[in-house]
């Protein structure tokens, strides 16, 4: 803490006075001394101002901030909508802004005390906006902006992560959350550019810190979506998430209360049989189908069909009762304290989410947060803030053997068939030995025999902000920002060595005959330290019709991580420390990033109607090589609010029909340090020469050495990625404001992507291949808009609103592109095509496939085929498979007559839309919200393709299929079905070893996110309690879905191929808001 | 206005300049990268580095390599469904076993390189500077008789290259040397290191004048017999040399490899000798390859692992008996095959097929393993019988019962009263499909057999076992066969072989055969079958039949195309109710045929390093 209070005085010193050396601080200080006595002088002449703001029906606004027009003197109203202010004089104007309210000035004249209606921002152009480095009302920004406040965000009880909350909300925002496990994020992006930067509080952060805020503390997030967010600067070419937490609001100190509690179930997941019956007579169809014939007769069948009265060996077991246990419960509870004077103003909040799973009752996340935001007036015109924010993340499940521990538990209900049982002779002492499929003998995987896993990050925060309004020039203020970030990864996982058992019923003897020896202890720890440092201009000024703008920012951020990993074998389950004698692995890492940029930006705007802003940004990067380190990224953009000029208000002639137009462009020019998976674009030292370091371990002369390797020729050519966004967009109010839109339409063409140059060949000899260069581009393209409709009908406030984008990745150009052939060109040439669509495409697509053109109908039809479906002369077909349509007609179906059939299956959707329905009448209030996407693919496979897939259980679609009457009469007929006819474990047959379009499904959803019935008790009865508010609601998530994966029992955004991830959860919530 | 704003830039500058300046900011010093000054001044990196050039020399078979190429070519079964293609396909690819590592030849002419550039100084001296040079040239010999081994002539490349951005890289293409040649650099680079390196075998993990001596000895014989036997299959060659040697030459390499070999034999190089070290022959055959303490003088060249020190193998956890596991299912994968097992003489030196008798009437056995009695000792010392031991438990081999009247009884699952746990149950992976489990290099530590500790037994390169026969091999060429008889006695009467080979007993067919029990699962009997241009009639694409392995024991050229199995049954009733009878067993997944093509001979060199480099010839027959 020392070190950390040095740095901050040390960088704001500088901060505020930049004039001066660090020797002069005390001029500083005098300085400060001086400015607080002038403060105190000038107080006496300052009135006091309070009141309270309501909405239109007369509900208290909480979190509207109150200024003093001109200056940084502002406030925010409490949970019941008060506020207190000291104003300069009776002359001074207070304006009244919210995100989601249109602002309101107020001329303070004789009256101290105020009742202020703020109306809902119809239009949309009074809505305040967090833009790079301040904030704007929107009507004056000209860029591409977003954003949603806590009020929408507020209602989503969902997964435990802030992107998940994201779905639908805002225009251009693309979302798919394929899995949705305790602690589980959403993948969302902007626009589809690439992982977009977050900013939280005015630092750069990683999309962990900003998954795991506590929505609680969310005021608002905004997203940039064009040069707009140029400001931000080195990383922002891929669009900008900026979030803003809340702030303390002077008046009364106000306590909130939040909580809810919920239960979770899977939304959709495969189904399986559950009886040995049915598994035993699909699988002699099965086999009967693959070979001819089957072990399994017809007696045994019977006896199976009798179950356990024909002997213990036909009984049945379900395992997917055993495994996923309903109802899992989830809840949030948040505690916070907010309040202040005109000194000083606080904000501090404590939250807790606990998250179950359905997998048993051992698989669960627990997240703490701690907020405090604190903001002092420390002399007159100089301001002081601190932002703490921590938080404790823990992931906690059995130690279970393979990458994913939530893996075998969800394949356990696939793979274990009804035949198995957990216990031997069940007898819950001793596991059973389930040969191949031991492992997924879900009764072991629990924290007594599997082990256990225990992952927590543990994170601080702190940010310092100074700022100062220079006393004599009017409009100039100069603010400093010291963030620390420390982030602290520990990961404990014990798998334990463990018996299995078959018992002998002749002997009545219960033989080990299976389990593990081989323990596995691993540990885990990765420290995140990055340190940012902001000194920032600001001038803003209206000369009459003219208001000028000037920002001017210097920024340096520096990202370091140290990572260690380490493995042992433990002599026993019952040791959970780590000694050196048992430890075999260790693995240490330590990295480190610096980047600078310096930044300026020019607004201009004339009449409130035409609106100016000018750009530029001075990037250097630390990743390359020393002379190619900076660039230079110009961006401007102008808006025009037709509506406000004289003709055409004469046109409109006080009509209401149109109440407002605007139209705005924007050019910007942005650089990018990364590749295009997020990654770093070239390794750190690259360009130097020299040995790695830590390559391996050599046994020489007995004893180990760590061994060197050159690191190669060194890579100097490499520099930054240029983005180049262009947006043109129109914002507009129809019918008294009721009727609001925006629509965006842009290109983000992308330069210096890199890629190898091909057209010198060197020899492969030469032993190394030449580094890789900024050679290719590509272009996303697309377009977004948004409506919304507010109103009244007597006591009933609604609002409907939907807003539509898309979005769609493409690459423009390669280098020097070489073919051998046309079907070459045809398969793998990149040039001008949608990403996704072809096999090396680099951001992972691949789905080509064949065309099915129907299925068999008959033994005859096969026969008479002329094509060679199998490539064995069509002797493996059975009515039912399918038929490959022979693209290039040569008669035998090879890649050759593959085409393009999906979007991408590991990628986001390139439409994604949502909309949202609200009403309130009286002390009710309720909301639908939904959200859906389109444009991305599935790709049925594995378990979703063929029956008895790795020896396991049958999927139940595939019941649905084509037969025989009787499987064990060759001469009976075929009965039609969906799927063709069963095979044993065959995923290498025609059907199923290639991918078609009876397998690939383009996927289109909408579903219902949230609803939610609210009641609030009416501040009558409240007063007689002394709470300002409290509300109940019931809530409900994910509901229901519209789609077309709903036949396969998946969850519409899922993306493994086999159906087993762990899917969304449908949440059904009951919770309660109060404020004292 | 203008002012303002000049004055907020420059002060914002010099508010950051003020602590750091942008440069000193951005240059963050490396943890992980040495310069190669700091590298080249301090001998415990520059052991670093060479340390990592030895980790990454090619074997053809190594223990930490996988499994699999121990289990190709007829030698034995893969018992692991993944790998089943080894025994159901019909030869093999032109482009298998190619190397063309260039990146790994740059490293060694960098090491070459900057060492030699590198002053002799306190802490480097002059000796120490000729023996780290040595070293490298060593390696880098031994890599270029890998790649001529499976390419034939390659480009010989001795210094780092490098482009220089001019957009013409025709000067960096450096045609395919004669397949003689690169021969005859691995013996000249031999002979001009070898007194650079030390005469003693205290650290067989490094080169030493032994380990030179035996490449050296290897290689030549390797010239020698493509020379003399390419005559065989004249259009195994390139008239420009790339591939075939001339048979003139045939003798100057044989003379080479037998005086590379006296060398090590006269112990010139350090102190060597067969070990003898185990009263059992078969445990004593078995320890060669465990023995790692000084009392093993017959290793020479070695690639060392150690456990709990991060470098171990799975060669134990892959190939370990089902029932003798420490890793659960992880086991068994390396099955011996019948073809191999019946190679093995009996003691007094004749061969002879195990008596199993007849399908009408099979012969009894009390114990499983006394069939296998009276044998070379090398067949228990390589190869786990049934009956056999391993870490001090008994195999539990049994294919199933079998009546008096000769109905067999069995079952589809292993470790049940019927059938072993260590199988054999056709398809059944992890547990023996032949019968036979693996010995060599198996490692009887306990643990080493669990997939995190790993077994830590050395992999030996060059052995002076090996440099007996390749003595023997060159003096019976150059027409002394009585030599060639003494050396191979030393071998045969380490493995209990009564009646010593005379003169008029060597033949070629006793050259083959000895390499073929001697070396087995070291890696030789691909380029050794190659060399003497066999390799296309032992794998000729015909069905190997069980008469074939009986009759032809200890024949050069008979095929073996196919992996055989020798299954145990117990006798249920009758005379010999409990006693043990042997039938021969084709594992059911062994439906391919291994065929050896004469475009199989040299590795197909790919597309991608002939289209960047058009100097570059084809392979002959491809």
């Amino acid at each position: 803490m020392k070190t950390l209070s040095r740095f901050f005085l040390h960088n704001f010193a500088f901060a505020a006075l930049p004039f001066l050396r660090q020797k002069k601080l005390l001029y500083l200080l005098t300085l400060f001394l001086i400015s607080a006595v002038h403060l105190s002088a000038q107080d006496a002449a300052r009135v006091t101002v309070t009141g309270v703001v309501k909405d239109s029906v007369g509900a208290p606004l909480p979190q509207v901030t109150v200024t003093e027009k001109g200056t940084s003197n502002a406030t925010s109203t409490g949970a019941d909508g008060r506020f207190t202010l000291q104003v300069a004089s009776d002359h001074s104007i207070l304006v009244f802004s919210s995100i989601g309210y249109s602002a309101s000035e107020i001329r303070v004249g004789s009256r101290r005390d105020f009742d202020v209606p703020l109306q809902i921002a119809n239009n949309g152009l009074g809505e305040v906006v967090v833009v790079g480095y301040g904030t704007k009302t929107k009507q004056s920004i000209t860029g591409a902006v977003s954003s949603v406040s806590s009020r929408d965000l507020d209602r989503v009880h969902a997964a435990s992560t802030v992107s998940s909350t994201l779905a639908g909300k805002l225009p251009g925002v693309t979302f798919r959350m394929p899995d949705g496990r305790p602690g589980a994020s959403a993948r969302i992006q902007i626009r589809n550019m690439g992982t977009p930067l977050y900013v939280i509080d005015g630092i750069q952060q990683d999309e962990g810190q900003f998954n795991n805020l506590a929505p609680n503390d969310i005021e608002s997030i905004t997203i940039l979506k064009d040069a707009s967010a140029a400001i931000y600067g080195v990383r922002a070419a891929n669009g900008v998430v900026v979030v803003t937490t809340k702030k303390g609001s002077t008046g009364r100190n106000t306590i909130n209360f939040d909580g809810y509690a919920g239960i979770q179930n899977w939304t959709r997941f495969p189904k399986v049989l559950n009886n040995s019956y049915d598994y035993m007579r699909y699988r002699a169809e099965a086999e009967i189908n693959s070979n001819g014939n089957t072990n399994i007769t017809e007696e045994e069948l019977e006896k199976y069909k009798q179950g356990e009265s024909a002997g213990k060996q036909y009984r049945s077991f379900d395992w997917s009762k055993y495994v996923l246990q309903k109802n899992a419960t989830q809840n949030s509870v948040n505690l916070n304290i907010n309040g202040g004077n005109d000194k000083v103003n606080y904000y501090v909040s404590a939250t807790n989410l606990y998250q179950n799973s359905v997998l048993g009752r051992e698989y669960k996340f627990n997240r703490s947060n701690l907020q405090s935001n604190v903001q002092a007036k420390v002399a007159n015109g100089l301001r002081m803030g601190v932002q703490i924010n921590g938080r404790i993340e823990t992931r906690q499940n059995p130690g279970v053997p393979g990458g994913d521990d939530y893996w075998l538990s969800r394949f356990a209900v696939l793979r274990n068939t009804p035949r198995e049982r957990p216990w031997a002779n069940d007898n819950p002492k001793y596991l059973n030995d389930l040969g191949e499929h031991l492992e997924t003998n879900y009764a072991f995987l629990n924290e007594t025999i599997s082990g256990k896993l225990k992952s927590e990050w543990r994170v601080l925060q702190a940010n310092y902000t100074l700022e100062w309004q220079v006393p004599g020039i009017k409009g100039l203020n100069l603010r400093g920002m010291y963030s620390y970030y420390i982030a602290d990864h520990l990961l404990n996982n014990q798998e334990y060595t463990y018996d299995a058992y078959t018992y002998h019923e002749d002997t009545d003897v219960y033989e080990r005959t299976g389990g593990a020896t081989n323990p596995w202890r691993e540990r885990e720890q990765t420290k995140l330290i990055n340190t940012n440092t902001q000194v920032q201009a600001n001038y803003n000024r209206t000369f009459g019709e003219h208001t000028i703008g000037a920002t001017v920012v210097a920024e340096r951020m520096n990202n370091k991580r140290f990572y260690n990993w380490l493995h042992a074998s433990p002599i026993s389950n019952n040791l959970p420390l780590i000694y050196f004698p048992t430890m075999d692995q260790y693995n240490d890492q330590q990295s480190e990033i610096a980047r600078i940029g310096y930044i300026g930006r020019f607004n201009y705007g004339f009449a409130n109607r035409y609106f100016l802003e000018i750009s530029a940004r001075r990037d250097a990067s630390s990743l390359f090589e020393p002379s190619r380190r900076v660039g230079y990224f110009p961006g401007a953009s102008a808006g025009w609010r037709i509506t406000e000029e004289p003709f055409m208000k004469k046109l409109l002639g006080g009509s209401d029909i149109l109440n407002d137009l605007k139209l705005r462009g924007s050019y910007g020019e942005l650089g990018d340090d990364r590749n295009l998976d997020g990654g770093d674009i070239v390794a750190p030292y690259a360009y130097m020469e020299g040995y790695n370091y830590n390559m391996g371990t050599a046994i020489i002369n007995g004893n180990a050495v760590t061994v060197s390797r050159d690191k190669g020729v060194p890579i100097t050519r490499i520099t930054w990625m240029t983005s180049k966004i262009t947006d043109v967009g129109l914002d507009f109010a129809l019918f008294r404001s009721r009727l609001a839109g925006s629509f965006d339409w842009f290109n983000r063409k992308r330069d210096g992507i890199v890629g190898n140059k091909n057209d010198v060949l060197v020899p492969i000899e030469i032993g190394y291949s030449l580094p890789q260069e900024n050679i290719e581009s590509d272009a996303v393209k697309g377009f977004e808009f948004s409506l919304n409709w507010n109103d009244q009908i007597g006591d009933v406030r609604y609002n409907v609103g939907g807003n539509f984008s898309y979005a769609r990745q493409r690459t423009l150009s390669t280098y020097n592109p070489l073919f051998f052939n046309s079907w070459d060109q045809y398969f793998n040439d990149r040039r001008d095509r949608y990403s996704g669509g072809n096999w090396n495409d680099k951001n992972g697509g691949g789905d080509w496939g064949y065309e099915v053109i129907g299925q068999f109908q008959s033994m005859e039809e096969i026969n008479n085929y002329t094509v060679n479906i199998d490539g064995l002369g069509n002797k493996t077909l059975l009515p039912g498979d399918l038929i490959y349509k022979d693209i290039n007609n040569d008669g035998k179906i090879d890649s050759y007559d593959m085409r393009r059939v999906g979007y991408g299956t590991g990628r986001l959707p390139f439409i994604n839309f949502g909309f949202t329905l609200g009403a309130a009448y009286k002390a009710f209030d309720f909301h639908i919200d939904f959200s859906g996407a389109s444009g991305y693919t599935y790709n049925q496979n594995w378990e979703m393709r063929w029956a008895f897939q790795n020896n396991g259980n049958l999927n139940k679609i595939f019941e649905d299929r084509w037969h025989k009457v009787n499987p064990y009469d060759p001469n009976s007929a075929w009965v039609a079905g969906k799927y063709p006819a069963l095979r044993y474990n065959q995923g290498g047959h025609s059907n199923y070893n290639r991918n078609s379009t009876f397998w690939l499904h383009n996927v289109t959803y909408l579903r219902a996110r949230t609803i939610e019935l609210g009641y609030t008790v009416s501040s009558k009865i409240l007063s007689r309690v002394k709470m300002q508010r409290a509300r109940f609601y019931l809530n409900a998530y994910n509901l229901f879905s519209f789609d077309n994966l709903k036949q396969y029992n998946i969850d519409p955004e899922i993306q493994d191929d086999n159906g087993l991830q762990f899917p969304q959860n449908k949440i059904l919530n009951a919770g309660v808001n109060l404020s004292f | 206005m203008k002012k303002i704003i000049v004055y907020s830039i420059v002060g914002l500058a010099t508010a950051l300049s003020g602590c750091k300046k942008d440069s000193d900011f951005l240059d963050i010093p490396p943890v992980q990268v040495l310069p190669s000054e700091t590298v080249f001044s301090d001998p415990a990196l520059i052991l670093s580095v060479l340390g990592d050039l030895y980790n990454r020399q090619v074997d053809f078979s190594s223990l930490d390599g996988g499994w699999r190429t121990f289990a190709d070519f007829s030698e034995s079964f893969p018992s692991e469904n993944g790998s089943d293609f080894l025994v159901t396909r019909s030869g093999w690819g032109y482009g298998e076993w190619g190397t063309w590592d260039y990146g790994y030849i740059r490293d060694l002419n960098l090491f070459l390189q900057r060492m030699d550039a590198t002053e002799v100084s306190t802490k480097i001296t002059a000796g120490d500077k000729a023996r780290f040079l040595a070293e490298g040239r060593f390696l880098r010999a031994n890599y270029y008789f890998e790649m001529v081994k499976r390419m034939g002539g390659v480009p010989l490349i001795i210094e780092p290259m490098q482009y220089d951005y001019k957009g013409d890289p025709t000067y960096l293409q450096r045609p395919r040397a004669k397949e003689a040649e690169i021969y005859d650099f691995v013996i000249s680079e031999a002979e001009e290191i070898k007194n650079d390196l030390p005469a003693n075998l205290a650290d067989k993990s490094r080169a030493t004048k032994a380990a030179a001596l035996a490449m050296e000895s290897r290689a030549a014989l390797y010239a020698g017999s493509i020379a003399k036997y390419g005559a065989t299959t004249p259009t195994v060659s390139l008239s420009t040399g790339e591939v075939g040697i001339a048979a003139s030459q045939a003798n100057g390499y044989y003379t080479i490899a037998l005086r590379a070999a006296n060398e090590i034999i006269d112990q010139s190089a350090g102190t060597v000798s067969l070990y003898r070290a185990l009263p059992d022959l078969e445990e004593n055959f078995a320890a060669i390859f465990l023995d790692k303490s000084s009392v093993n003088q017959e290793s020479i060249f070695i690639e060392d692992f150690k456990a709990f020190a991060g470098k171990t193998h799975g060669f134990t956890t892959n190939d370990q008996p089902y029932s003798r596991s420490d890793e659960g299912g992880d086991a068994g994968r390396l099955n011996p095959s019948l073809n191999l097992v019946e190679q093995f003489e009996l003691l007094n030196g004749t061969f002879a097929p195990l008596p199993i008798g007849t399908s009408a009437s099979r012969i009894a056995y009390n114990n499983q393993e006394d069939l296998f009695a009276g044998r070379d000792a090398r067949l228990r010392g390589t190869i786990l019988v049934p009956g056999a031991y391993f870490k001090s438990g008994q195999l539990k081999i049994k294919a199933g019962e079998i009546t008096s009247a000769g109905t067999i009884v069995t079952t589809d699952a292993s470790g049940g009263s019927l059938v072993g746990t260590d199988g054999p149950v056709n398809g059944l992976e992890f547990r023996t499909q032949t019968g036979f489990y693996i010995r060599k290099w198996l490692d009887p530590q306990t643990g080493s057999g669990r997939r995190g500790r790993g077994s830590d037994v050395a992999f030996i390169r060059y052995r002076f076992g090996e440099v007996l026969l390749n003595a023997a091999e060159a003096a019976f060429e150059l027409g002394q066969p009585a030599v060639a008889a003494g050396f191979m006695n030393q071998v045969r009467e380490r493995a209990g072989i009564t009646t010593p080979l005379t003169a008029a007993d060597i033949n070629f067919d006793r050259i083959v055969h000895e390499r073929r029990v001697e070396l087995a699962f070291e890696g030789h009997i691909l380029f050794d079958y190659k060399r003497w241009r066999i390799a296309d009639k032992v794998w000729n694409g015909d069905a190997t039949s069980y008469s074939d392995i009986i009759n032809n024991l200890g024949k050069a050229t008979a095929k073996s195309t196919q992996p055989w199995g020798l299954w145990p049954y117990r006798v249920q009733d009758g005379a010999n109710a409990g006693k043990w009878i042997y039938i021969e067993t084709k594992p059911s997944r062994v439906t391919g045929v291994n065929r050896f093509q004469l475009g199989n001979y040299y590795s197909a060199i790919g597309d991608d390093i002939r289209a960047a480099n058009p100097t570059i010839v084809r392979q002959p027959n491809q």
